[in-house]
């Protein structure tokens, strides 16, 4: 399966270069930072899978940017929620989330990568697991019984192969499900 | 893949050694080198000065996954399996650990450097590596001695658990068993076919090997310290 082509284009070199890097160290996908909107403009709209920009370029080249929506990140400062159906990154959380973000996108494009195997609910309890959280705290976080939470760690193992702590851990390190140590 | 007859004294080590290739680690260990002509155990053991009966039982046992010794033998000596546990050990720690840490080194040093994926496992391979080797210091420092004194006094000895107490609850099998997993299900990104092979292997060879000792430490070695024990 060919590699989601990404495209960068911040005003901010530092917010580019820092998105374009946690891609790469966590998605081990190579992005293309583009030198000026005219650039992203000129490439063939088809070839682009993701486009991360800023409120500035979007609002400016509105024309470029909305039929392709679902397919744009829109970096922003203090952003809380998606709105008006614009896909955003708060450039203020913290790695976590911001990694856990680019999974859900990215994740569209690698209908092949293995943690599409876990439902949403069972990467909400493997990110806890991997957090180094006992059951009971995963199940008051969840607000699940613990009986279901054994039940997601049960089919969770069973889905990746994988049974110890220290492994799930790992796994999720890898898969950007939390941050590497 | 043809099974193995159990191992009797007359059995000659080649017919071993070909029909199940990982027994060598066993013969190793016990100071029988490779050319074993038409050599039995039998006469292995005579040469070595190794008791027959016991040497038979650690054979079947390694080998058999299902076998049980039907009892532990009035000459069987704790020594002649601690002395083998310690040469298993320090294979484990002086040849077989860093064969593996140096294929994972060499995979990664060949691979895409943006791929982080093999890194995390190698971190994850050491992990795993801090364990056995606690494992293995536990060994050497508690239990072995105590076996040895047990034996040496045929004294009431307090009972010591086989692995050494901890927070962690992974156990070494446990995450070798992961990282196997982790390369054939979840390997992603550039990576070099081969060298990705020689660390596979290596890593389940270990897994074998522990498995098969882990038999002879608890049907064999922790009855017999039991047995000693109660005395």
């Amino acid at each position: 399966m060919s590699q989601p082509q990404i495209v960068i284009i911040l005003h901010n070199t530092l917010s580019a270069l820092g998105v374009s890097h946690l891609i790469s160290d966590h998605f081990g996908l190579a992005c293309h930072c583009a030198a000026s909107i005219d650039e992203v403009l000129s490439l063939p709209a088809d070839g682009i899978d993701l486009v991360v920009t800023d409120p500035q370029h979007y609002v400016e080249h509105l024309r470029y940017f909305l039929p392709r929506k679902s397919r744009v990140l829109v970096v922003a400062d203090r952003a809380t929620n998606d709105s008006q159906d614009i896909i955003l990154l708060d450039s203020h959380a913290d790695t976590e989330q911001i990694i856990d973000r680019l999974r859900q996108l990215l994740g569209n494009h690698e209908q092949e990568n293995t943690s599409s195997l876990l439902s949403q609910r069972e990467t909400d309890v493997l990110r806890l697991v991997a957090s180094g959280m006992i059951n009971k705290e995963i199940a008051d976080r969840l607000h699940i019984s613990i009986n279901t939470v054994l039940t997601h760690r049960k089919n969770i193992t069973a889905k990746l192969g994988i049974k110890s702590v220290s492994g799930l851990s790992f796994y999720a390190m890898m898969n950007g499900i939390i941050a590497p140590r | 893949m043809q099974s193995i007859p159990l191992i009797q004294s007359e059995t000659k080590l080649s017919d071993i050694v070909i029909a199940e290739p990982t027994v060598v680690n066993v013969l190793n260990r016990f100071g029988i080198d490779l050319g074993v002509g038409d050599l039995t155990v039998g006469r292995a053991c005579h040469k070595l000065g190794i008791d027959n009966e016991l040497f038979v039982v650690i054979l079947n046992t390694y080998l058999h996954e299902s076998y049980f010794p039907e009892r532990i033998g009035p000459s069987f000596k704790a020594t002649t399996i601690v002395n083998y546990l310690e040469q298993t050990n320090n294979s484990y720690e002086r040849f077989q650990i860093p064969t593996i840490e140096r294929h994972f080194q060499f995979l990664i040093s060949k691979s895409d450097p943006g791929n982080n994926n093999l890194g995390l496992m190698l971190q994850f391979f050491m992990e795993m590596k801090q364990q056995l080797l606690d494992r293995i210091g536990h060994d050497r420092a508690k239990w072995f001695p105590q076996v040895l004194e047990a034996e040496r006094t045929a004294s009431g000895l307090p009972e010591s658990p086989l692995r050494q107490q901890g927070t962690d609850t992974d156990t070494v099998e446990d995450k070798l068993d992961d990282l196997i997993s982790m390369i054939v299900i979840h390997l992603k990104g550039d990576h070099d076919r081969y060298l990705t092979l020689a660390v596979l292997f290596a890593l389940a060879n270990l897994k074998k090997d522990i498995m098969q000792n882990n038999r002879i430490r608890n049907r064999l070695l922790r009855p017999m310290f039991q047995a000693l024990s109660h005395r």
